[in-house]
């Protein structure tokens, strides 16, 4: 063999390898993207013999791979294992690239998921039952811990209500009106319970302070108002049979009150293209006056303003959903945040302690507060965030624990929310939604949509959403 | 007196392979045949795995975990008596066919046009700027356009208004979205098919222009008779490659559309999106995709055959 060919025989898979990136890597390299996509972090702390707990998440953990390693540290410390953080931002589409990631065979112990998604891994018997662990547990069995409310809502999430197949990643909070209160008080208005009296606050926005009332992201946010005549969000269950309230007879005042909003100028006309971030930067910005957000971010808003150049006199304050006529409201509860074991789980025993210790006191600081030393100090018992705390302003996957034993060590920080809290447990529901949901959902926007664009009068409008639902039978009746 | 001659056929040499050619030159070939696993492994392993996997997915009841039964033809039955399938096919070839026809005229006459520009610095300048949009992802360029034809904080309605036109819910009206998304397509293309056409245009002979010129052609006749002639193999190039792509819209669609304008600009692709990871019915969704696969190989097929632009 002549000197040339012996070096392409030598050089060929070398070069190979270079261009389709098989060279060899270190083992003691710990951050790496998998087949999805995403970051994942290997904490190599612990003893190799130690078992090896695999995360999947979209919402727990920090903002960078390094508080992400550190994130993972805290929990292999705590639980004696190593942790393998697969982190998903939510940007990036988490159930996408679970889904990849699980239809490829990858082995993980803990995934993160929503009610929705929840739903049909149960359906399909790719997530293990919990409920006997559960109550056997001293930590998930105690209705301090996690109240009896909360299982509630993630049964609705079981094949036929039966079971329970998830264990909850936070309080999830409601959708409520948020109101720049500061006008409120400025204009010397008193809080509205109806749609007149909602009407006749915007109205005062758009004619003193030259801010549109009220933005909409189309009608993901709309219960509050839908409120005023009892109707839910989701599907309704009457004896077996299933239907969506927003696209009945009952809907037809909303709507038409909606559309004189968009015709007198008083809702934002970019309410059909809006995502919630540009409602939260119109409102900060003080282009509305009012939208509809989840409890939590009362005292984000406030503690955002502070910092980002909002009006100093900026003060965001929850308030009820317009109430019907007996005297009742609603507002809507978030879709449950969950943990689950896939049921091909190498270790589910360990996964099992995983979601035991996140619902104690110290996964609840690790998930609100942050990594101590990183996000925290603690001096004398008292707790201190860091430039980097302030800045993740409490939320690690967990901002606000659904213990009932859970208390801010930051109560300063928290303006607005005691009140937010309070609606949200007083007026929130959880809507019943199934696998059909998200087309049926697209249907019930793009008529409710055109209602209040005044394409369509509100009448045609659900009489042709009730007939495109059935039609795909997304709803019996 | 013409003079004949017989013209014997030269006796040419056998070409006979000497005893043990062939296992010296397999001998000789053998490190180039090496060379080509590298490549053929590439496309074993990311093109023709994945495709023949596919196949095997689109007949099954596809769980995540877990069983996996084998269904037939049952998932193709669904894509094919679903009326969003067709709804989205009829959609994909009216964004398809316009975006094609648009965005083929556009860079041609830019081009041309700037082919008659002198000085070079605005030629240049020009080529620049018109071929940047094509540098961006279509989340950028999607979320750019929806904030300028916002009807409220909106440049475009801003603009309209200063001209007495009341604002237009450019995003939200299912007729006028579809053509901005056409507009929007060949707009972030057009520079980088206009630099193919320039570059098309630098390789004419220029001696067919003095060739011309000496008969007394003019600016308009040199175009119609020289430059749109040359430019022909590279039209067909660039029809073609823009005909591949036309089943596979997806980016700007999922970027860009909303509840309302869904059912006019939802395609083929965003129903394989919907119904794989929306729906999680995998199956269904694998046999839409392998079905646009057809369409389209029959499509570039057709085109093929039809311009030949490699004869």
């Amino acid at each position: 063999m002549k000197k040339s060919q012996l070096i392409a025989l030598v050089s060929t898979p070398a070069l190979a390898g270079l261009i389709l990136g098989c060279a060899t890597v270190p083992h003691n390299v710990s951050a790496s993207t998998n087949s999805a996509g995403a970051a994942e972090v290997n904490v190599k702390s612990a003893a190799a013999t130690e078992p090896t707990l695999t995360i999947a998440e979209g919402v727990i953990g920090g903002k960078t791979p390094q508080e992400n390693q550190a994130f993972a540290n805290a929990i292999g410390a705590a639980l004696h294992c190593k942790v393998k953080l697969i982190s998903v931002p939510s940007t990036d589409n988490y159930d996408q690239q679970l889904m990849t990631m699980l239809g490829a065979g990858q082995k993980i112990d803990v995934v993160y998921t929503e009610g929705s998604t929840l739903a049909e891994l149960a359906q399909k018997g790719e997530v293990t039952n919990l409920q006997s662990e559960i109550e056997k547990s001293k930590v998930l069995g105690n209705p301090k811990v996690v109240p009896q409310w909360e299982w509630n809502n993630i049964k609705l999430s079981s094949p036929n209500g039966k079971g329970i197949y998830a264990v909850p990643v936070k309080y999830q909070g409601a959708l409520m009106p948020i109101v720049r209160q500061d006008w409120m008080k400025q204009l010397g208005l008193s809080q509205p319970k109806t749609l007149n009296q909602y009407y006749n606050v915007f109205e005062e926005f758009k004619k003193k302070e030259n801010a549109y009332g009220l933005t909409l992201s189309s009608l993901y946010d709309i219960e509050p108002f839908m409120s005023a005549v009892g109707l839910k969000n989701g599907y309704v269950e009457h004896n077996g049979k299933l239907t969506i309230p927003y696209a009945t007879n009952a809907a037809v005042p909303v709507y038409a009150w909606l559309h004189k909003l968009y015709a007198n100028g008083l809702l934002d006309p970019n309410f059909v293209t809006n995502s919630t971030a540009d409602e939260r930067n119109e409102f900060l910005s003080g282009r509305v006056g009012m939208f509809v957000y989840w409890d939590a971010w009362v005292p984000m808003l406030n503690n955002l303003a502070s910092t980002q150049g909002a009006a100093a006199s900026f003060d965001a304050e929850a308030l009820p959903p317009a109430l019907g006529p007996n005297g009742k409201g609603l507002v809507s509860k978030g879709d449950t945040s969950v943990f689950a074991i896939p049921s091909n789980a190498p270790n589910k025993a360990l996964a099992f302690k995983f979601l035991e210790w996140w619902n104690t006191k110290p996964g609840e600081i690790l998930g609100s507060l942050g990594v101590k030393g990183i996000d925290y100090t603690v001096s004398n018992g008292k707790y201190k965030l860091t430039s980097t705390g302030i800045d993740e302003n409490m939320d690690h996957g967990d901002p606000e624990p659904i213990s009932s034993e859970w208390k801010n060590p930051f109560p300063s920080l928290q303006k607005g929310y005691a009140n937010a809290r309070a609606i949200g447990i007083k007026y929130g529901y959880q809507p019943l939604i199934n696998a059909n949901w998200n087309n049926a959902e697209q249907i019930v926007w793009q008529y409710g949509d055109d209602a209040i664009l005044g394409r369509l009068t509100p009448q045609q409008a659900v009489e042709e959403m009730h007939a495109a639902l059935l039609k795909d039978k997304y709803i019996s009746q | 007196m013409s003079t004949s001659e017989v013209v014997q056929p030269h006796r040419t040499k056998t070409l006979r392979r000497p005893v043990g050619y062939a296992p010296r030159r397999w001998k000789r070939a053998l490190p180039l045949y090496f060379m080509l696993l590298p490549t053929l492994a590439y496309l074993m392993v990311l093109t023709y795995y994945p495709l023949v996997h596919a196949v095997v997915i689109s007949m099954q009841d596809f769980n995540l975990i877990g069983n996996r039964p084998f269904v037939g033809l049952k998932n193709y039955e669904n894509v094919l008596s679903d009326p969003n399938f067709w709804g989205d096919f009829r959609n994909t070839l009216v964004l398809g066919v316009s975006i094609l026809t648009i965005g083929f005229v556009a860079p041609i006459v830019i081009a041309l046009s700037l082919n008659e520009v002198l000085q070079t610095w605005l030629k240049r300048s020009v080529q620049m700027v018109i071929y940047l949009p094509h540098l961006f992802s279509w989340v950028v360029v999607g979320g750019l356009w929806i904030q300028l034809l916002a009807p409220a904080g909106g440049l475009v309605n801003a603009v309209l208004a200063v001209f007495g036109v009341s604002p237009v819910q450019f995003m939200s009206d299912p007729q006028v979205a579809r053509w901005v998304i056409i507009l929007v397509s060949v707009w972030k293309d057009v520079g980088f098919n206009c630099i193919i056409y320039l570059a098309g245009i630098v390789g004419i002979n220029p001696s067919l222009y003095e060739s011309a010129r000496v008969d007394g052609a003019n600016r308009w006749q040199e175009m119609r008779h020289i430059t749109l002639p040359g430019l022909a193999r590279t039209m067909q190039v660039v029809g073609l490659l823009s005909i591949m792509g036309v089943l596979r819209i997806f980016d700007q669609i999922f970027v860009m559309r909303n509840a309302v304008i869904e059912p006019k600009v939802n395609v083929l692709m965003t129903y394989v999106y919907d119904e794989g990871f929306q729906q999680m019915n995998i199956g269904q969704a694998t046999a839409s995709a392998l079905l646009i696969l057809v369409f389209t190989l029959v499509l570039t097929i057709f085109t093929r055959r039809l311009i030949r632009y490699d004869t």
